[in-house]
């Protein structure tokens, strides 16, 4: 009648959401102020935790977002200016608000639960239904600057103005 | 069925792939970061990640011998019953005793009432501490609205309730916010005579309101074949519930739901009486209904710490020709996991249940004494998993707690071991101690057989007297597994177990014959002079039994599917010495098939047109003489506008008849071969 914690539970979960991530950076588009110069590539940045291992980087491998290569960073303090065009804070990161307000301003923010579209934050991951799905914060979006494809609006769970 | 005809029969499971366009859905076997990138935002949207924290996480990564039968591979074989959807895993053994019950074990010990595998549906147990065991028969819902069939081949270790011995059969249905719209389908055939099924779903607008179902279901059935031409299983019923299911804010959810039901079906049993005839073959009708409503609530707390309550009623009504029970069940449990550090997550949990049966004598012998019995089981259980090495090598321990009105408190401890050295492989092994508790069928029984009369004509009969003293069968388990993915499409799941028992329950024969001519309980008047050969039902068998599966996976392309099993088992049971046993450790070590194999085929020919074939075999019940056999089974369905579909489907294909179990008094049944047509709508 009850349940087994096993492994991969977790990695499931986090498998699904970094194709998300690489989703995103696919149908979102930056500003040209957003990077360093032409040649800069669109970097994901996992900020404290990491919750994907190799995963993320396997699914990355090759890839190209906006025309420009995919990398992903990983780092524990707060990036400098376009370091980083998505970040993702794990969700059980403290004082996110705070990190969010520290960040670059074309940076697609990237949480998980409910209170991160709150907090500034601009999609947010829920599980419902035994499923990923994602809320977007479309005035966060557009405050950073960042054009959001009608693609991604559809999938949406829902989107708050 | 010749053999070239059956070697045909394989042959075209494995013909090239012919043209076909449509992408089947993104399932969980297929992740793995090449295979997700491919997927659309929607087809991404759809992957299960989680399940509820009520079953195991049903993925390629489980300390258990686990197998998860889909709804969509039970709609595509076309079976039309929970016990045939059965056979789609490996390790089970399901063999049809006549047209409406059938013989259901797990790695062994297979029986009418399939006493040491426990089963369930939605969390509610449908095990009846009568005779230990389920009736099959009256264990259904709606097919189509099944989210899965999770089957654990073992005792499944500390999470699952009591009497998870050699097997759990968890029948989990969808959620109500994946069953919105309508669903009806209506068809007949040459043995499934006639049947509907109608589903209603709505509710959810708004984001957050409920969300609700309501269904109704009937079916006939014609009766197989008999070659006496006593043509006594004929079976029809109808069914009918609801399910509601609330989000109650972000942290709780709730679901209410129900089913009641009413079936007759036909049966022949043995009816013995003290007063001449003493024996006969009596071929009635089994009247059988029943309801049951389930409440559940579960909280999240915080991430990976959330607690679960259930609650739920049961009654059911049996009046058979030889013997009438109604009862009724109530049950609670609690369930918590809460993180403990950064490695180890705890669960454990609370139930009790009480079930009162009230039981009809309908003929002298077969009686339970008193009649009259309230049972109680109280459990408890608790477990601790722990990353040894964090995504690497987990630990799992745990012990579940008994206690029943039969029993003193009992501690069934596991250890489970997993490690996954990447994400493509999985190794595990467990060892788990687990018991059967003892029911009312040996406690409180008594079972009476004719046995002939003697030179001077007075009757003899042997009985089966109440063991109040029936000790919990016994069972050590070690089992091992191992998973792996072989490049994006190939999957192969390998289970071994030895398992090693004692205090089995074996039918002793305790004196010498002797001349009687009272009853050990009341009776409206005292029998003839009869002659008595004592019996009872004891725990004086032991052993072990042994095998394994395996069972591998392979997608050839997007709209091709084929999976095959294999089981191997060895029952090897002895009697403790000094004992004198009426029916011995042959009949267990000789009625369960020591091989099986099956091997289907899941093909999208068209957009609209799906092909499925599935191949069995069974080998021989040498103590019931029942030969091996191997048949097929094929469904073709055809999706001929937006909302309508047509499926033809045949089964038992190959033998005009064959038998797979003897159960009835009257010699055995021989299962036909079928066929039958549905019309079905869909509309969300």
């Amino acid at each position: 009648m009850l349940p087994s914690r096993t492994v991969a539970q977790t990695d499931l979960e986090y498998q699904v959401k970094a194709a998300f991530l690489l989703n995103f950076a696919k149908f979102v588009e930056w500003p040209s102020n957003a990077f360093a110069d032409s040649d800069s590539p669109v970097a994901i940045c996992i900020l404290g935790k990491d919750p994907f291992g190799r995963a993320i980087d396997d699914l990355v491998q090759g890839e190209q977002a906006n025309g420009r290569k995919l990398i992903v960073r990983r780092m524990n303090e707060l990036p400098t200016p376009r370091a980083c065009q998505v970040v993702f804070a794990e969700g059980s990161t403290k004082d996110v608000a705070k990190t969010l307000n520290g960040l670059g301003r074309s940076v697609l923010t990237v949480g998980e639960g409910g209170s991160f579209l709150r907090d500034g934050g601009i999609i947010a991951f829920v599980i419902e239904n035994r499923r990923v799905r994602f809320d977007i914060n479309q005035t966060a979006a557009e405050t950073a600057a960042l054009k959001l494809s009608s693609k991604l609006l559809s999938v949406a769970r829902s989107i708050e103005k | 069925m010749s053999k070239r005809l059956r070697l045909m029969w394989l042959f075209v499971l494995l013909l090239p792939a012919a043209r076909g366009d449509d992408p089947q859905q993104a399932t969980p076997d297929q992740t793995g970061p090449a295979a997700l990138k491919n997927l659309s935002l929607e087809e991404l949207s759809q992957i299960e990640v989680t399940s509820p924290s009520k079953e195991p996480t049903p993925a390629f990564r489980s300390p258990v011998a686990i197998y998860v039968i889909t709804g969509d591979d039970i709609r595509r074989s076309g079976v039309t019953t929970i016990p045939d959807a059965l056979r789609l895993a490996p390790g089970v053994e399901v063999a049809q005793i006549d047209g409406s019950k059938w013989a259901i074990g797990i790695r062994g010990f297979g029986t009418r009432l399939s006493r040491s595998v426990l089963v369930l549906i939605d969390g509610r147990t449908v095990y009846t501490p009568l005779f230990a065991g389920t009736y099959w028969e009256v264990q259904d819902t709606l097919l189509e609205d099944i989210d899965r069939i999770e089957v654990i081949r073992g005792p499944g270790g500390t999470i699952w309730g009591p009497n998870a011995v050699d097997g759990v059969i968890n029948i989990i249905t969808k959620s109500t916010q994946d069953t919105k719209g309508v669903f009806a389908s209506t068809g007949g055939g040459n043995v499934k005579q006639g049947f509907f099924n109608f589903r209603y779903g709505g509710g959810g607008d708004g984001g957050d309101g409920p969300t609700y179902r309501v269904y109704a279901k009937g079916f006939t059935r014609g009766p197989e074949d008999h070659p006496d031409g006593n043509n006594f299983d004929d079976w029809r019923g109808i069914q009918s519930g609801f399910r509601i299911d609330w989000p109650g804010g972000s942290r709780d959810a709730f679901t209410l739901q129900g089913d009641a039901y009413q079936q007759e079906d036909g049966e022949q049993v043995t009816a013995t009486t003290y007063t001449p005839p003493a024996t006969q073959n009596v071929v009635g009708n089994e009247e059988l209904s029943g309801a049951n409503l389930l409440f559940k609530w579960k909280r999240t707390l915080s991430e990976g710490n959330d607690f679960q309550l259930q609650t739920y009623y049961d009654r059911t009504n049996r009046l058979e020709p030889n013997l009438g029970e109604d009862r009724d069940t109530g049950d609670i449990d609690v369930l918590a996991r809460t993180k403990w550090g950064t490695r180890q997550e705890l669960l454990y949990g609370a139930g009790a249940r009480v079930s009162n049966g009230r039981f009809d004598e309908v003929v002298s012998g077969l009686v339970f004494s008193p009649l009259h019995r309230t049972d109680y089981l109280i459990s408890g259980f608790l477990e601790d998993d722990i990353n040894l090495v964090t995504g690497k090598l987990m630990l799992t321990l745990g012990s579940k707690l008994l206690r029943t009105n039969y029993t003193g408190v009992n501690f069934e401890p596991s250890a489970r071991l997993m490690w996954t050295p990447n994400d493509k492989q999985t190794f595990w092994a467990s060892f788990t101690h687990a018991l059967r508790t003892p029911s009312d069928g040996e406690d409180d029984f008594y079972l009476s057989s004719f046995i002939g009369d003697a030179p001077n004509g007075t009757p003899t009969f042997a009985r089966f007297n109440a063991n109040p003293n029936f000790a919990p069968e016994q069972l050590n388990a070690y089992e091992v597994g191992y998973r792996q993915l072989i490049g994006k499409n190939l999957y192969l799941d390998v289970a071994g177990f030895f398992n090693h028992y004692h205090d089995l329950f074996s039918e002793d024969i305790t004196g010498g014959f002797s001349i009687q001519s009272t009853l050990p309980y009341p009776a409206p008047a005292p029998p003839p002079t009869y002659l008595l050969l004592p019996a009872q039902f004891q725990n004086d068998l032991y052993g072990a039994t042994y095998g394994g599966e395996i069972a591998p996976e392979w997608r050839p392309t997007k709209f091709w599917r084929l999976r095959g099993s294999y089981s191997f088992l060895r029952i090897s049971l002895k009697q403790a010495p000094t004992t004198e046993i009426a029916i011995g450790p042959a009949s267990d070590n000789g009625s369960s098939p020591q091989h099986q194999a099956s091997f289907d085929s899941s093909f999208d020919i068209a957009k609209k047109l799906q092909l499925d074939l599935i191949y069995r075999y069974v080998s021989a019940l040498p103590a019931q003489g029942v030969r091996a056999y191997s048949t097929g089974d094929a469904r073709i369905g055809y999706q001929f506008s937006k909302y309508v579909g047509f499926s033809l489907v045949g089964q038992n294909l190959f033998q005009p008849d064959h038998v797979e179990y003897i159960g009835d008094p009257g010699g055995p049944v021989f299962i036909q071969r079928s066929v039958y047509a549905s019309l079905y709508l869909v509309k969300k």
